[in-house]
């Protein structure tokens, strides 16, 4: 059974359509990138899912149980997380009260200090900065403290809004080379929004590139480039 | 080894004592006066820290404004009244209560406790309502509950009397009874901000999405900040109409609304030290304007400020703290021993 079912998905904002007739399915332990244009929908299906905004029409299933309708909070309990886009870490709390914010709705909390001292060792920035603001943080280490975050929680699946956004590209280098670890360490599902399809191309994986709210291709990310799919979504005719 | 986060814990934790004993000395110094004004003031601004410390519980907490604690303080207030009053001074003033509240002639601390958790309930109903509304949505809310309130308990008069003052209240709140209930206020303030419910409901204040990516069901924990905020609010005015003798609906209205919020802004919302230095603050603050109010002699010219200056005078406080300082005294700082006293071995972690 697939992991994470998307069927007949529509998002509506009043009466503009951002996504409609969306379905896919993803793996467990997947890595799948969704790619395109700006306004194809990328961000809203992350929302969808992860139940930040309403589904109009359709349903989103995770191991068959079927989350569409629930609050955002009663679906990261199911084990769905998300990274925002924009990051949105508690910029006046510390980085250790960031991280320590995701465990409160964890019944398993004696693998709550197991589970810091993994986000510390992957991202050993944070264990230096523990007690500092995380609004002092750079860009690239609040990226990583929004993974980290994400990552205590304990999810199955982790849904990532934009990683790279306004980063440098080592930095950004960085943050894939650490999400593709935890994912390694954890078995964890990823779905990944990412405006570069080169860059996904490099990291590897699944990828669907959307327009319009639709998708128009689905294949391995490396296929792309080479398939010359890409300049068709982004400045072919609409479809 | 002892981790940074150990250390900084135990830091914490000596935040209550330090208020405590904050609040102890500024008794100590006041008695030691030995006026009567002086021993008045200490006790009036206890009673105020009480209030302000509950306010934060919820406030400082959430991030959302609250305009409506004034009316637990109403509520708390009017139920020791209804408990504690003479059941023969009852059946002249307040004819409308019923057969069990017109004969009650309790102790002053079981009415105190009731004052709370009356104010607590009306909290955990009201609440269920309005903070389910977001930030400023909630905060008119409050303000609509205010007015309720104030409206209720200024027409229903066989029970609150109405406009006209209810009397006769035991005078038992010295400065030591105030001091115990402030601490008590403190300590329940800074365990709840240590529980898990208390940073998550940072988390919410800090981003509302973000939190409840992280699970966070911001309503329940604003209900509970709010029901425990209400209850310290509800003591307070208990306190408060034991300590002048005399109460009425509008002595908790718009005039204490404004004073704990001045008290909150100017000690700064974002800690608990801010909150008690601001009332100490502001209070003291007060203290020398009503002096100046009374007039003062210097030589053979006698200086007085016209009467209500003093709310002008905090208003103008509070308008310069915000801009210059908009964090407030404390600006988000808790009061707390170094890191060296607290590790036991005089070595610094940093």
């Amino acid at each position: 059974m697939a992991k994470l079912g998307i069927h007949d998905l529509a998002v509506r904002y009043g009466k503009l359509t951002a996504i409609s007739d969306l379905s896919f399915t993803v793996a467990e332990g997947e890595r799948l990138f969704i790619s395109g244009p700006n306004g194809a929908g990328k961000s809203s299906l992350l929302g969808a899912i992860s139940g930040a905004v309403p589904a109009a029409h359709g349903r989103i299933e995770m191991d068959g149980d079927i989350l569409s309708g629930l609050g955002p909070e009663r679906i990261a309990r199911r084990g769905l997380s998300m990274v925002p886009e924009g990051r949105r870490i508690f910029g006046g709390l510390t980085v250790q009260e960031n991280l320590m914010v995701g465990t409160g709705i964890r019944r398993d909390r004696a693998a709550v200090a197991d589970d810091l001292e993994t986000a510390f060792t992957a991202f050993p920035i944070l264990r230096t900065r523990a007690q500092a603001p995380a609004g002092a943080l750079s860009g690239g280490q609040q990226q990583m403290l929004a993974i980290a975050r994400a990552l205590m929680t304990n999810p199955k699946v982790m849904l990532v809004d934009e990683p790279s956004l306004g980063l440098a590209p080592k930095v950004v280098d960085e943050v894939y080379d650490r999400l593709c670890s935890l994912q390694a360490l954890r078995g964890l599902t990823l779905v990944i929004v990412e405006q570069s399809s080169t860059r996904a191309a490099r990291v590897g994986g699944r990828m669907i590139l959307m327009r319009g709210g639709r998708i128009v291709a689905d294949g391995d990310a490396a296929g792309f480039a080479a398939a010359d799919l890409l300049s068709e979504a982004y400045f072919g005719d609409p479809a | 080894m002892i981790t940074q986060h150990r250390i900084r814990r135990r830091m914490a934790t000596t935040t209550p004592i330090l208020l405590a004993l904050l609040l102890l000395a500024f008794v100590a110094l006041t008695l030691a006066l030995g006026d009567r004004a002086a021993a008045r003031m200490a006790s009036e601004t206890l009673i105020r820290v009480t209030l302000v410390v509950g306010f934060w519980i919820f406030a400082g907490n959430s991030g959302v404004i609250s305009f409506g604690h004034a009316a637990f303080a109403c509520v708390g207030a009017y139920v020791s009244a209804w408990t504690t009053l003479n059941p023969a001074m009852k059946a002249t003033l307040l004819p409308g209560l019923p057969p069990a509240l017109a004969e009650a002639h309790w102790h002053v601390l079981p009415a105190a406790l009731t004052a709370g958790l009356v104010a607590a309930a009306l909290a955990l109903v009201t609440g269920a309502a309005i903070l389910r509304l977001s930030g400023i949505a909630a905060s008119i809310a409050t303000f609509a509950f205010l007015a309720m309130v104030n409206t209720i308990w200024a027409n229903w008069t066989p029970v609150t009397g109405g406009t006209s003052s209810v009397v006769g209240l035991a005078r038992y709140v010295t400065p030591w009874v105030a001091l115990g209930w402030a601490i008590a206020a403190i300590l329940a303030a800074s365990l709840y901000a240590a529980s898990a419910s208390g940073l998550a409901l940072r988390a919410t204040r800090e981003d509302e999405v973000a939190a409840s990516a992280s699970g966070i069901d911001q309503y329940r924990h604003r209900l509970l900040a709010y029901t425990l905020s209400a209850f310290f609010c509800g003591v307070g005015g208990a306190l408060a109409g034991h300590f002048i003798g005399v109460i009425n609906p509008d002595g908790f209205y718009l005039s204490l609304t404004f004073l704990m919020l001045a008290m909150l802004v100017v000690g700064g919302i974002g800690s608990l030290s801010g909150a008690v230095i601001g009332v100490l603050a502001v209070s003291l603050a007060v203290e020398a304007l009503v002096r100046l109010e009374k007039g003062f002699t210097l030589g053979t010219a006698t200086f007085a400020l016209p009467p209500g200056s003093q709310e002008i005078i905090i208003a103008v406080a509070m308008i310069l703290v915000l801009v210059f300082r908009p964090a407030g005294l404390m600006a988000g700082r808790e009061i707390m021993l170094p890191a060296r006293w607290v590790t036991g071995r005089g070595t610094s972690q940093n």
